[in-house]
């Protein structure tokens, strides 16, 4: 499960997301993740997807459910690799849309932290997308992806 | 499944230091995802991902040669998504040399220096290219 210091990670600091899915003949793709939720037990966790990554996602999950999430604070480059299993998925609510709004400032605050160039930011921010799938995940293991030798490091289970 | 070609309007996307998304596949079928920090152009039908650290990703291509890059044009308001396989690994030469210096400079503006140091550059040939505009 989620250590709670990569809960607090997750919900607070964390500003962009990705997962990672693969085909019945191991060929891997790549999907946005504007946003997300933990459940506080750690044990599961909801990713919010686009539209465009949609049916290739849902396509490799219903086929072997195996998915890699990494989230990282820009600036900062920490970084987590969660590991885990589809478990279900079904369309964003209103509130998960909000959600996805509120993630898109946290990016464009650190891009302007980083940059200190509203426009940059602003041009990046607008390239995360609204997420219109819910995908539940089980959580199997949890690697430390921050860059530097220590990246790899499984820290859960 | 033949080689793709790289049209001429991704190269901003390639040339931006904006950080891309890499996934890959180990032979018992985990996916792996990382942030990698650039994708470089070699010519049409290829690029290099920077080899820096001993990662699972390295591993996974190793013993399953496909790989995923997804590359933002964040001024085009476009996404790439490049299917690509792994070809060879360079230590020494043009490709190395270029990459290791844009490595340093993008190590150097994000406050990196000292952590990003390329240890080889990766090729890979391009199977399919496929492009998503976005709307703000």
């Amino acid at each position: 499960m989620i250590p709670p210091k990569i809960i607090r990670f997750l919900e607070e600091r964390a500003s962009i997301g990705f997962a990672g899915t693969r085909d019945a003949k191991l060929v891997p793709s790549g999907h946005r993740v504007p946003a997300w939720h933990v459940d506080q037990s750690g044990r599961t966790l909801t990713v919010f997807i686009p539209d465009v990554s949609a049916s290739r996602l849902l396509e490799a999950l219903q086929d072997n459910g195996r998915i890699a999430l990494t989230f990282e604070e820009i600036g900062t480059h920490e970084t987590y690799q969660i590991k885990g299993q589809y478990l279900s998925h079904r369309p964003v609510r209103p509130a998960e849309v909000d959600l996805a709004g509120a993630m898109r400032e946290r990016f464009a605050r650190s891009l302007r932290t980083l940059y200190n160039d509203e426009h940059t930011s602003a041009m990046m921010a607008a390239s995360i997308p609204s997420p219109s799938l819910a995908i539940e995940v089980g959580v199997d293991e949890v690697f430390v992806q921050t860059p530097g030798p220590g990246a790899g490091a499984r820290i859960a289970p | 499944m033949t080689d793709a070609r790289l049209p001429e309007e991704i190269r901003p996307a390639l040339d931006n230091g904006v950080p891309c998304l890499m996934v890959t596949c180990s032979a018992d079928g985990t996916p792996n995802a990382t942030v990698i920090s650039q994708v470089y152009y070699v010519d049409e039908t290829r690029v290099a991902l920077s080899f820096q650290f001993f990662s699972k990703t390295i591993k996974n291509v190793r013993e399953n040669p496909r790989a995923w890059a997804g590359v933002m044009d964040v001024v085009g308001q476009v996404d790439w998504e490049l299917d690509l396989e792994f070809e060879r690994s360079e230590t020494e030469g043009p490709i190395f040399d270029a990459m290791d210096m844009q490595i340093e400079a993008i190590a150097s503006a994000t406050g990196m220096s000292g952590i990003f140091k390329l240890r080889a550059a990766d090729i890979y040939r391009v199977l399919s290219v496929d492009k998503h505009s976005y709307q703000p």
